[in-house]
């Protein structure tokens, strides 16, 4: 396509450039500012020789080895977890109007920080949370809290719980947005009715025909949340053990701390967390190859039913456990962020009081204000910077490069613990004073690639013809542009603001390490509360840290019909 | 009495068919078909004839009602699971399925039994449509006709007592087509399957050699030949 060489045309050409930039500069730079001192080289203290120290020092840590495992194990065993729930549930309502019913229950979860579903899962099943207290006295007898160790049991059980019910909504709608896309959808439909006119019973049909073919589909989305869930911060801090908690948390420790000594540990610590998240999804590869292996014949092997009636049991079984779990979890944190005097085993409060919410808002508005204004700056730049670039690829007719493709998701498949303390050190010698800045920056990393995500279908399936039209009647690229395409892209664009600002509130490393400390926001907040005295204090943070993104979704849907509804 | 009568011969009987739509009469249907002979069902977009072959295989979408019953050799299956109707269908697109072999396609449709026993079936199946040594092929690797050709052995292999065939050859071209339709059409009459065809192209219906029913858009059908 040939283009005038106009400053807007410029500017379109060079984003693509602008945007890898903004993503390998700072990973790879955030990786080397680890793998430096990992390796002995620290001038800040000195160390300018380069050596295994902090790997000796790091194996030599007491509970190492569980650390390891907890990581490794808790983030194996929530992905396996979520990902055979999802396939149970499409497999048993393939077809039946209960799936759209139970994507639109699920849905709203996935907006839900993490540290949020933590706390709220916190509260539904420390001794004396909601669980407990629905069931006693007069099931358990139980007249005081019982004395079991959930939260942070030494298994990393509620490390796995929290992790799973997160990631199931995110791998459901994953899939059903594949089954959502027009050819895709229509052909594994048709597949399934070949195989239901062929005689197999619809749950056979679904595992034989139609897994085969979307795992394909799903295959990135779970390796990124294998990749992620081995790495976070939240959810273990507030759900896992303390003695010795996963590796991740360790290492933020370690980095936290005062003594600047054990940043040589930690940053031999993030060396062995991306150890540690390449093994996973090696893991996961031979998992697949033994899956794929063992299946060969029984695909093929023309058995028509295999108990798909108990496992359509067992599903409707674990949805229905699985919707009550989390319905009681918010109600739980909504009964805690009004309860006044509320003792154990009583269901309900004694008394109701807006005291915490009142006392709440006072405290949080300037964590209010920095979460808004970096959410938004993050945002702008981040939907600026994705148009820009999809301009750019209808410029030059062809779409991105399959290696920019995956620079774009790199900072979703690296552990964000391996390369944000590179980053803090990068900042520090470009001697960045500016934590605003550099939180914006660094949020930047995460949000880009689902602004991305979300953007680009909706910019690549814009009909060409409209601009062709357009630049036939004489209009130039740039008006084309802001007054052609971006109206017409109103709706996607307000959604994947949405979602931009939705990523941006929930970070909770990147806030803290940026920012050095000196940053608050609702999150931080959140999480610093979580583990405090007042359990009311923190209901009201999580629920505000829910509201949020929660209020952006409902006015990215709400506007585009009020100010764009058909008129006449 | 209708189920006794006709137990012995294959056959397919729509009986006292009423398709509607939200409460709109879409296609009224009395009609019965015999082991080898091909009724045609013709029409334009919108006058029924896909809803027809859904209601055929107990898959009618929820926005749609229907009454009357279908026997299948004499057994009403109306109310059957589709699954368990052993109805094959047989489409425009083969829908091959991308993760097994041309084998593994065949062998998913077949019954249970003996590994070789089912092997050495499949092998002389291909071997029959011109297929011969391509078990192992992926189907990406086979051209139209041949996974038109594919897709009919995994229907018959599947040992349906009545087939469907939804456009079965609108995507191929003019040679292959009609190559495609007699090898079809043999088949039926071999097996002796009760077939029911939709289709928008007149050629078809006359190589089908059977009964034809133009469907219109306003209801009632109406018999051209």
């Amino acid at each position: 396509m040939i283009v005038a060489n106009t400053l807007f045309t410029r500017v379109v050409r060079n984003s693509p450039y602008l945007l890898i930039a903004l993503l390998v500069v700072p990973v790879l730079g955030g990786l080397l500012g680890v793998l430096l001192p990992a390796f002995g080289w620290f001038p800040a203290l000195g160390a300018h020789e380069f050596g295994l120290f902090g790997f000796v020092q790091l194996f030599q840590t007491p509970g190492i080895e569980r650390m390891v495992l907890l990581s490794f194990g808790t983030s194996l065993v929530s992905t396996l977890l979520a990902f055979i729930i999802t396939i149970l549930i499409l497999a048993s309502y393939f077809n039946s109007p209960w799936l759209k019913r139970i994507q639109r229950l699920l849905g709203p979860i996935l907006v839900i920080p993490h540290a949020a579903a933590a706390i709220a899962i916190g509260f539904l099943i420390t001794p004396s949370g909601f669980l407990s207290r629905l069931v006693s006295p007069w099931l358990t007898g139980w007249d005081t809290p019982p004395d079991w160790l959930l939260p942070h049991d030494p298994y990393g059980l509620s490390i796995i719980f929290g992790l799973t019910l997160k990631e199931l909504p995110f791998l459901l709608l994953i899939a059903l947005g594949v089954l959502a896309q027009p050819e895709i959808g229509k052909t594994l439909r048709a597949q399934h009715k070949v195989a239901s006119s062929l005689g197999y019973c619809p749950m056979t049909g679904f595992f034989k025909v139609i897994l085969p073919s979307l795992y394909g589909y799903m295959r990135l989305p779970l390796l990124a949340v294998l990749a992620y869930s081995s790495a976070s911060v939240e959810i273990p801090l507030i759900l896992g053990p303390n003695t010795p908690p996963t590796l991740a948390v360790a290492i933020m420790q370690w980095f936290s701390d005062v003594d600047l000594s054990l940043r040589i540990k930690a940053s031999s610590g993030a060396i062995l967390q991306i150890v540690i998240t390449l093994s996973l999804l090696g893991s996961w590869w031979l998992l697949e190859l033994l899956v794929k292996k063992c299946s060969a014949a029984f695909l093929i092997n023309g058995e028509r039913e295999h108990g798909g009636m108990l496992i359509k049991r067992l599903t409707d079984m674990i949805t229905v456990a699985m919707l009550t779990i989390i319905g009681l979890a918010l109600v739980a944190m909504v009964l805690w962020s009004f309860a006044g005097f509320w003792s154990y085993p009583d269901i309900l409060p004694q008394q109701l009081v807006s005291l915490h919410w009142t006392s709440a808002l006072l405290q949080m508005q300037t964590p209010l204000f920095n979460t808004l204004v970096i959410a938004i700056s993050t945002t702008l730049i981040a939907i600026a910077l994705t148009l820009l670039v999809l301009e750019a690829e209808q410029q030059n007719t062809k779409t991105i490069s399959a290696i920019s493709g995956f620079i774009i998701y790199l900072p979703l498949l690296i552990p964000s613990i391996a390369f944000l303390f590179g980053i803090v050190w990068l900042f520090e010698q470009v001697n960045s004073q500016h934590a605003y800045v550099n939180v914006v920056f660094s949020h930047l990393l995460f949000v880009l690639p689902y602004v991305f995500l979300s953007l680009a279908n909706s910019y690549r399936r814009l009909d060409p013809r409209f601009s062709s039209v357009a630049a036939s009647l004489g209009v130039p690229p740039s008006k084309i542009f802001w007054q052609l395409k971006l109206p017409l892209l109103i709706s996607p664009i307000l959604i994947a603001s949405a979602l931009g600002l939705a990523i941006s509130f929930s970070q909770y490393l990147p806030t803290l390490l940026s920012g050095a400390g000196r940053i608050n926001t609702i999150t931080t907040e959140a999480v610093t509360l979580a583990n405090g005295a007042s359990r009311r204090t923190s209901a009201v943070y999580a629920l505000m840290q829910m509201l949020l993104p929660a209020l952006f979704f409902i006015l990215a849907w709400a506007v585009p019909k009020f100010f764009f509804r058909k008129r006449g | 009495m209708k189920s006794t009568l006709t137990q012995k011969i294959p056959s397919l009987n729509i009986s006292h068919l009423q398709l509607k739509q939200q409460g709109t009469s879409l296609l009224s249907l009395n009609e019965e078909v015999k082991g080898g002979e091909v009724l045609t069902i013709m029409g334009p977009s919108g006058s029924g004839k896909s809803t027809l072959l859904n209601w055929l295989v107990g898959m009618l979408p929820s926005d749609f009602t229907a009454t009357g019953e279908l026997y299948l050799n004499g057994q009403d299956i109306t109310n059957t699971a589709s699954h368990l109707r052993h109805i094959g269908l047989l489409y425009q697109d083969p829908l091959l399925f991308p993760h097994l072999t041309v084998a593994g396609n065949i062998a998913f449709a077949m019954p249970k039994g003996d590994k070789q026993t089912r092997q050495d079936e499949i092998s002389e199946a291909l071997n029959q449509v011109g297929l011969a040594g391509m078990e192992k092929r992926c189907p990406q690797q086979l051209s139209g006709g041949q996974q038109a050709r594919v897709a009919l052995l995994r229907v018959l292999l599947s040992k349906p007592k009545a087939i469907l065939l939804d456009e079965p050859f609108s995507k191929l071209d003019s040679q292959l087509r009609q190559e495609t339709r007699q090898l079809v059409f043999e088949q039926i009459q071999r097996y002796s399957l009760p077939a029911v065809m939709v289709t928008h192209d007149q050629s078809d219906a006359l190589a089908a050699q059977g009964k034809v029913i133009t469907l219109d858009t306003v209801s009632l059908n109406e018999v051209a030949s």
